[in-house]
C-alpha cells in the first residue's frame, strides 16, 4: 500500500490484490514462496549454477564425503556417489527435472482440465450426467493409483510416467471447472449477458473464467504437490524415470545401495522433495485461507 | 427417499464395474502379444491348445460375444494364470488383497484416533498457539515422501535401535497355513505351536508400516476435522445454542460433536483409497506380501495377465468402498448430498 | 452406533493393542522366537529345484546341497575330491573305465507328495545321468530338456555308457581320457534324482512335477516355494551322513543386497548371499555380524558378441578394450576386493600363467584402431548389465555406467540393457545383445572349467558361451590339454589357447574377486564352498 498519497481518494484494489494482501499476512505462507521461488529458481536456471554434469563421473572421487565432514572436499560440496558424480550437481539437476516436469505436467492437466470441464459444465442432459457421475467415480481413485495402472499399460519410463500422472490428474480439473461454471452460469450477470445474446464460449472466456483463476491456482498448487510427489514415488518404485537420469526419486532409490557408507545419498533427495512438496503446501494453505478471509470481509 | 437413495448409488456402482469390466477386457489386446496369451496367462501353448483355447474363450466370435464371456468368468473367480508364477491370479489376488487390507485398515483406525481428536482441540482453540502448532505439525506430515518416511523409520527404529523388524508380515519361521488372509484370524485358526509368539511376531511386524501410513494420513484427516469444527463453531446454530444459556461444554458435546463429524466421514471413505495407495508403495518398501508389492512387481515383469486383473481388484475394491461409504454419510444424514471434496 | 459404544471399542482395541506394543517393545526383535530355524536371504528365485537344468548359482544354491547328494563331493577346506554317495572308485588303467562303489542304506525323502518304498541304488545313478546324456530317455525333455553345464563342457558325449554291475556297483565308459572327469561328477549340477520318484510320476502322468517338486536324499527335503518370498524346507530326519542340520531352513528371496544387510543387522536373515561390497566395512565393525571371505574361483568379464557387426572384428574388440580403465572399474565396483584379471584363470589356480600380456588402458590407442575399422564417432551399441548381484560382478549396472562414460571418450555411445534374470538370459542366449558384462564361477577347480564353458564352440548353443566366438584351433588346443593327467603338459596347451585369446579378444576379463558371505555370528558352521553353491546342512545356530 502507498504510504503517501496527495489525493483523498479511495483504493478499490482488486480482488487479486486483495488475497495477495491477504496472504502477505502470514509470514510462514511467504516463506513458503520464497522456498518454492527458490526451486523454480533452479529450475530455470539450474545449469548455470550446478558445477559439474550431472552425469559427469570422476574416477579419482568415489564417494566423496560432503564438506562439512572431516574427510570431505570444498569442490564436491555435498559429495559425490558411488561412482564419483557430484551430488549437488545431480541434486540441482533432480529438483530442475522432478519440479520442471510437475509444473508442465500441472499445466498441461489444467488446460485440458479446463477445457473439458467447460464443456461439461455448459452441457446438459442424459449424456452429460453419465458422463459426470462416471467422473466423480474415477476422481474417488488417488492419482498414484491411476498413474501406476496407466505405467503399467504403456511400459515404465520416465516419459510415461508423465503421460500418466498428466491424466491422472485431469479428473480433479475438469470436476472443478464444471462446479464453477455451473454456479456462475445460475448468475444472474450471466443471465443478462445470455439475455443480450453472448454465444456460450464468450461467456465462458469474459464472464466464467476471470472467476476461476483462484480456484485455478488454489487447485494447481494441490496437484502440484500431488504431481512432485507421484513423479518421484513412480521413480522411486523404478517403474518412472530410469537411472543414471537425476530424477530425485531415483537418485533415492539408488541411494539405498550405500545407505550405510553414505547416508547422505538417501537424506538429500529426500529432504529437497520434502522441501519443495512443504513449500507447494505453505503456499497452498496461505493462499486458501488468504481467500477464505478475503470472502468472510 | 432412501430407497432411491440406494437404488441410484447401486446403480452407479454397477455402471462403473461395467465400464472398469471393460476397460480391463480392452487391456488384453492393448498389452503387446497375442490376446489370447494374455487373456489366460498360459505360454508356450501347442498349436491344439491354442486353438482349443480360442475356441473356449469365443475368439472366433465378435468381440461382444468374448466380453460376455470374459464377464461370466470374471464372475466365477477364473482370472487366468499368471505368466510369472504360473498360479490362478483369483488365488494369488485373494492372497494379496486381505494383506493390503488389513494394513490399510490398522493405518486408518490409527489415523482416525490421532486425527479426529486432534482435529476438534484445534477446531475449538481457532487461531490459538495449540492449533498453529498442530497445524503446522500436519502440514509437515502430509507434505513427507511416504517412502522417504518409511526408510527414516527403517534406520531409526529397526536399525539402530533393533526394536522392530523391516520386512513381511510376520516372521519366516511361523509357518502360518493361508485361511483368510488376515493374519491375526489365521494365527487364532491355525493350529501351531506358539500362537501367542506368532501374533507377538505379527504386531512387531504391523508397526513401522502402520506407522509410516498413519502420520500421512492422520494428518489430513486432522485437517479436515479441524476444518469441519470450525466451520460448524462459526455456524448460526451454534451460536444460537449459546445464547440459549448452554455451557460450551453442552454445546459441543450436543451439537458440535455429530454436526462436525457427519459431512466428514464420507471424506474418510476416500481416504482409505489414498491410504491402499500409499500402502502400494510402502508395501515395497516393508516387503509387505501385499496387492501393491505384488502388482509392482507384475509390472516389472511384464506380467500382463497379473497387471490386469491385478488393477482390476484394486480398482474395484476402492470404488466399492467409495460408494459404500458415501452411501452410508447419506443414510446417516440425508440432508448432506452433493458435493463434498476434500478441502483441506 | 451409540457414541458409548464406539467409545468402548475404541478403548478394548487400545487397551489390546497397548499391551502388545509393550510386550513387543521390550524384545529384541527375532531373536527369542521359540520357534528354531535358520534363515537364509537368497538374491533371487531358482528356475526350478534340479540343478541339472541351469548354470544359475541361485538354483544351485537352493537345491544342489541342500535337496540332493552327489556321487562325489569337493572337501571344501582342501579341494579335493572326496566321496558321497560313491564311497569309493576305481579308474581303468587307460583312464575310460570308471567304477563306482555306491553307498548302501541312503534313504530318499519321505514328503507329503512321495513315499519311497526303496533306498537308493544304481538304477537311481542310471537314471540320472542318463536323463541328461541320452536324448531318447523318457525324461529328457521334460522341462525344457535342455542341461546347460553338461552339453557346454561336452559330458554327453563323453561318456559313452552307463552300465549297472549290480544294485551298488555302477561302471562308467568314456570315449577318450579325460582328466577333469571326477571333478565334474562332484559338481553342483551332477546331483542324483531318484528313479522310483521318476516312475510314480510317470504313471500319474506329471513328469514335470520332478524338478519343481524335488526328491532326493540331502540333509533337507522341500516343504514349499513361493516365488519372489521364500523356499521352506525342513530337516531330513534319515540323512545319511549326520543328524546336525537345523530342523527348519528357509530361503527368504531379497533381492536387494542393502535390504538383505539390512535384514541381517535386525535378525531377520541368519546369513545372506552377495553382501554389497560397499558395506563390507560396516559388517566388519559390527561384533554380531561375521563375514567370511574367500578368493573365488571365478572371472568377471565383458564379452562381446562376436557374431555381429562390427564385433566380429578383432580389432574393434581390441579398441573397445583398450578404451576402459580396469582399475577405475575395480576401485568402483569391487571396493578393492578383487584383483584385476589378465586371463580367465585366477591366481590360484595351478595353470595360472603370470607373464601373460594384456590390453591396457589406452584411449589414443582405441580411437587409433576405431578408427582404421572404419568405426566412425557417433557409433551406439548396447552393453548388457546382468541384473543380479555375483561374486564376479557385484554391481553390472555401476559397471556399466562406468564404461558408458570411458567409452563416450573415445566416441562410441553406449545403451545400458537389463531384464528380469531369467528373460535376460534367456534373451542372451539367442544372442540379441552386443555385448554383456557377466562372469563365470568354477564348479570344480579344472582349468577346463573355465576354457571350456566360456568359449568352446558347442558352448554357444548351451548358451554360456557369451561371447558367440567360435574358434576350432582354441577347441582343439583345450581338447588336446584334457588328454594329458600331468599338470606340466597341459600348462603347454593352455599357454596357447592364452594366446590366441589375447589375439582374438572375445571378451575382456575383468577381476577375480573374493566371495563373501556374511552371518549372524551365533551361527556356526556355514563354510564358503569355493567350487559353488551353499550348504546349509552342517550349520548350527546357538
Amino acid at each position: 500500500m502507498p504510504k503517501f498519497n496527495i489525493y483523498q481518494e479511495e483504493i478499490h484494489p482488486s480482488p487479486l490484490m486483495h488475497t495477495w494482501w491477504e496472504f502477505r499476512k502470514s509470514h510462514i505462507a511467504v516463506l513458503g514462496l520464497w522456498i518454492f521461488a527458490f526451486f523454480v529458481f533452479l529450475v530455470i536456471f539450474g545449469p548455470l549454477i550446478a558445477p559439474f554434469d550431472p552425469l559427469l563421473q570422476n574416477p579419482n572421487a568415489f564417494l566423496v564425503k560432503p564438506s562439512w565432514d572431516v574427510s570431505g572436499s570444498i569442490r564436491h560440496l555435498f559429495g559425490t556417489d558411488s561412482i564419483g558424480r557430484d551430488l549437488l550437481s545431480r541434486l540441482i539437476y533432480g529438483c530442475r527435472l522432478t519440479l520442471g516436469i510437475s509444473l508442465l505436467l500441472v499445466v498441461l492437466a489444467m488446460l485440458v482440465g479446463v477445457a473439458l470441464g467447460a464443456v461439461a459444465g455448459l452441457t446438459q442432459g442424459v449424456r452429460s450426467s453419465v458422463l459426470n457421475h462416471l467422473l466423480d467415480s474415477i476422481l474417488a481413485i488417488p492419482t498414484l493409483l491411476i498413474a501406476i495402472v496407466i505405467v503399467g499399460i504403456l511400459g515404465v519410463g520416465l516419459v510415461n510416467s508423465m503421460w500418466a500422472i498428466s491424466l491422472a490428474l485431469i479428473p480433479q480439473f475438469v470436476h472443478n471447472t464444471r462446479e464453477v461454471v455451473r454456479t456462475e452460469m445460475a448468475k444472474e450477470y450471466v443471465l443478462a449477458a445470455k439475455l443480450d445474446g453472448a454465444k456460450n464460449t464468450h461467456l465462458f472466456f469474459y464472464s466464467i473464467l476471470p472467476n476461476m483463476y483462484e480456484m485455478l491456482v488454489v487447485q494447481g498448487t494441490m496437484a502440484l504437490s500431488i504431481a512432485i510427489l507421484d513423479i518421484s514415488a513412480l521413480g522411486f518404485l523404478g517403474l518412472g524415470a530410469q537411472a543414471p537420469a537425476p530424477e530425485l526419486g531415483t537418485m533415492l532409490s539408488e541411494g539405498l545401495r550405500v545407505a550405510y557408507k553414505s547416508p547422505w545419498s538417501i537424506a538429500l533427495p529426500g529432504s529437497a522433495i520434502f522441501l519443495m512438496v512443504l513449500s507447494v503446501n505453505v503456499v497452498g494453505d496461505g493462499l486458501r485461507s488468504a481467500l477464505r478471509n478475503r470472502l468472510q470481509r | 427417499m432412501m430407497l432411491t437413495q440406494i437404488i441410484r448409488k447401486f446403480n452407479l456402482l454397477i455402471l462403473t464395474l461395467f465400464v472398469l469390466s471393460i476397460l480391463s477386457f480392452l487391456l488384453v489386446y492393448l498389452f503387446p502379444g497375442d490376446p489370447l496369451v494374455n487373456l489366460t496367462g498360459l505360454e508356450n501353448l501347442s498349436p491344439e491348445a491354442h486353438q482349443k483355447l480360442a475356441e473356449i474363450h469365443g475368439f472366433d466370435h465378435s468381440y461382444f460375444y468374448q466380453y460376455w464371456l470374459y464377464l461370466t468368468n470374471l464372475l466365477e473367480g477364473e482370472w487366468g494364470f499368471s505368466f510369472s508364477s504360473g498360479n490362478p491370479l483369483w488365488r494369488e489376488i485373494m492372497q494379496t488383497l486381505p494383506a493390503s487390507m488389513e494394513l490399510s485398515a490398522y493405518a486408518l483406525l490409527f489415523s482416525l484416533l490421532i486425527g479426529v481428536p486432534f482435529g476438534f482441540i484445534a477446531g475449538f482453540q481457532h487461531y490459538k498457539l495449540s492449533d498453529y502448532s498442530l497445524l503446522t505439525a500436519s502440514v509437515v506430515g502430509y507434505s513427507i515422501p511416504v517412502f522417504w518416511l518409511s526408510l527414516i523409520l527403517i534406520l531409526v527404529f529397526s536399525l539402530q535401535l533393533g526394536w522392530f523388524p523391516l520386512s513381511g508380515r510376520l516372521s519366516l519361521l511361523y509357518d502360518i497355513p493361508h485361511q483368510t488372509g488376515f493374519i491375526f484370524i489365521d494365527i487364532f485358526l491355525s493350529d501351531v505351536e506358539f500362537k501367542n509368539d506368532a501374533a507377538k511376531s505379527a504386531v512387531q511386524h504391523l508397526i513401522l508400516p502402520t506407522l509410516s501410513l498413519t502420520i500421512v494420513t492422520a494428518s489430513i484427516i486432522f485437517r479436515l476435522t479441524r476444518r469441519s469444527v470450525i466451520d460448524v463453531m462459526s455456524s448460526q446454530y451454534i451460536q444460537t445454542a449459546y445464547t440459549r444459556g448452554l455451557s460450551g461444554l453442552q454445546v459441543v458435546m450436543r451439537h458440535g460433536v455429530r454436526n462436525a463429524l457427519l459431512p466428514i466421514i464420507p471424506l474418510f471413505g476416500m481416504q482409505f483409497a489414498v491410504l491402499l495407495t500409499n500402502a502400494m508403495i510402502v508395501e515395497v518398501i516393508f516387503s509387505w506380501p501385499g496387492i501393491g508389492n505384488w502388482l509392482i512387481q507384475a509390472i516389472f515383469q511384464r506380467d500382463y495377465p497379473a497387471i490386469r486383473a491385478g488393477m482390476l481388484a484394486v480398482s474395484t475394491l476402492v470404488i466399492i468402498l467409495t460408494v459404500c461409504t458415501d452411501l452410508l454419510a447419506n443414510l446417516i444424514n440425508p440432508a448432506l448430498s452433493g458435493d463434498r471434496r476434500a478441502q483441506i | 452406533m451409540k457414541l458409548s459404544n464406539s467409545s468402548q471399542l475404541v478403548r478394548f482395541t487400545l487397551v489390546i493393542w497397548a499391551v502388545f506394543c509393550v510386550s513387543a517393545c521390550f524384545d529384541a526383535t527375532e531373536q527369542n522366537s521359540p520357534v528354531k530355524g535358520v534363515i537364509y536371504c537368497s538374491e533371487g528365485n531358482p528356475i526350478s529345484f534340479n540343478p541339472q537344468l541351469d548354470t544359475s548359482s541361485t538354483t544351485s544354491d537352493a537345491s544342489s546341497h541342500q535337496i540332493y547328494d552327489r556321487l562325489l563331493d569337493f572337501d571344501p577346506e582342501t579341494g579335493k575330491i572326496v566321496p558321497a554317495l560313491a564311497s569309493s572308485w576305481l579308474i581303468s588303467q587307460d583312464g575310460l573305465t570308471y567304477t563306482f562303489q555306491l553307498r548302501r542304506s541312503v534313504k530318499f525323502h519321505t514328503t507329503g507328495y512321495f513315499s519311497p518304498s526303496r533306498s537308493f541304488n544304481a538304477d537311481d545313478v542310471i537314471f540320472s545321468i542318463d536323463r541328461w546324456r541320452v536324448a531318447s530317455h523318457p525324461y529328457h525333455h521334460v522341462s525344457g530338456g535342455h542341461y546347460p553345464y553338461f552339453t557346454s563342457i561336452g559330458l554327453n558325449d563323453l561318456i559313452s555308457d552307463v552300465k549297472r554291475i549290480n544294485g551298488y556297483r555302477i561302471e562308467i565308459t568314456l570315449t577318450r581320457p579325460n582328466s577333469s572327469f571326477l571333478a565334474n561328477l562332484a559338481t553342483d549340477f551332477a546331483v542324483i534324482l531318484s528313479a522310483e520318484y521318476a516312475q510314480v510320476l510317470a504313471q500319474r502322468e506329471q513328469k514335470e512335477f520332478i524338478d519343481i517338486y524335488p526328491i532326493g536324499t540331502g540333509p533337507f527335503q522341500f516343504k514349499e516355494y513361493k516365488k519372489d518370498h521364500y523356499i521352506r524346507y525342513s530337516k531330513n530326519d534319515d540323512y545319511w551322513e549326520h543328524q546336525l542340520a537345523p530342523e527348519m531352513l528357509i530361503f527368504d528371496i531379497t533381492p536387494s543386497s542393502s535390504l538383505r544387510l539390512a535384514k541381517l543387522m535386525t535378525g531377520e536373515c541368519d546369513a545372506i548371499a552377495f553382501p554389497s561390497h560397499s558395506e563390507l566395512d560396516t559388517i566388519r565393525d559390527r561384533v554380531d555380524l561375521t563375514l567370511d571371505g574367500r578368493p573365488g574361483l571365478n572371472v568377471g568379464f565383458w564379452a562381446f558378441n562376436t557374431s555381429k557387426y562390427p564385433f566380429d572384428n578383432p580389432k574393434v574388440r581390441r579398441a573397445l578394450a583398450m578404451a576402459i580403465d580396469k582399475n577405475t572399474l575395480l576401485e568402483a565396483v569391487y571396493y578393492g576386493s578383487a584383483v584385476r584379471a589378465k586371463s580367465l584363470l585366477p591366481e590360484s589356480s595351478w595353470a595360472y600363467q603370470a607373464d601373460i600380456s594384456e590390453t591396457n588402458y589406452n584411449p589414443v590407442m582405441a580411437r587409433k584402431l576405431l578408427r582404421e575399422s572404419g568405426i566412425e564417432d557417433g557409433f551406439t551399441m548396447t552393453i548388457w548389465a546382468m541384473p543380479v548381484e555375483r561374486a564376479y560382478n557385484p554391481n553390472a549396472r555401476k559397471m556399466a555406467e562406468l564404461m558408458q562414460n570411458y567409452l563416450s571418450q573415445v566416441g562410441v555411445q553406449v545403451n545400458i540393457v537389463s531384464y528380469e534374470w531369467t528373460t535376460f538370459r534367456e534373451r542372451l542366449k539367442k544372442g540379441l545383445h552386443d555385448s554383456v558384462l557377466i562372469g563365470w564361477s568354477a564348479d570344480n577347480g579344472d582349468p577346463d572349467n573355465f576354457y571350456r564353458p566360456l568359449l568352446n564352440c558347442s558352448a554357444i548353443e548351451s548358451g554360456t558361451n557369451r561371447a558367440m566366438w567360435c574358434n576350432p584351433e582354441y577347441d582343439a588346443l583345450i581338447n588336446q590339454a584334457l588328454q594329458y593327467s600331468e599338470n606340466e603338459q597341459r600348462i603347454k596347451y593352455y599357454r596357447l589357447a592364452n594366446q590366441i585369446l589375447a589375439e582374438q579378444v572375445p571378451l575382456v576379463p575383468l577381476a577375480h574377486a573374493y566371495r563373501y558371505r556374511a552371518h549372524r555370528s551365533d551361527l556356526s558352521g556355514l563354510v564358503i564352498n569355493p567350487f559353488g553353491a551353499v550348504r546349509f546342512g552342517d550349520v548350527k545356530k546357538l
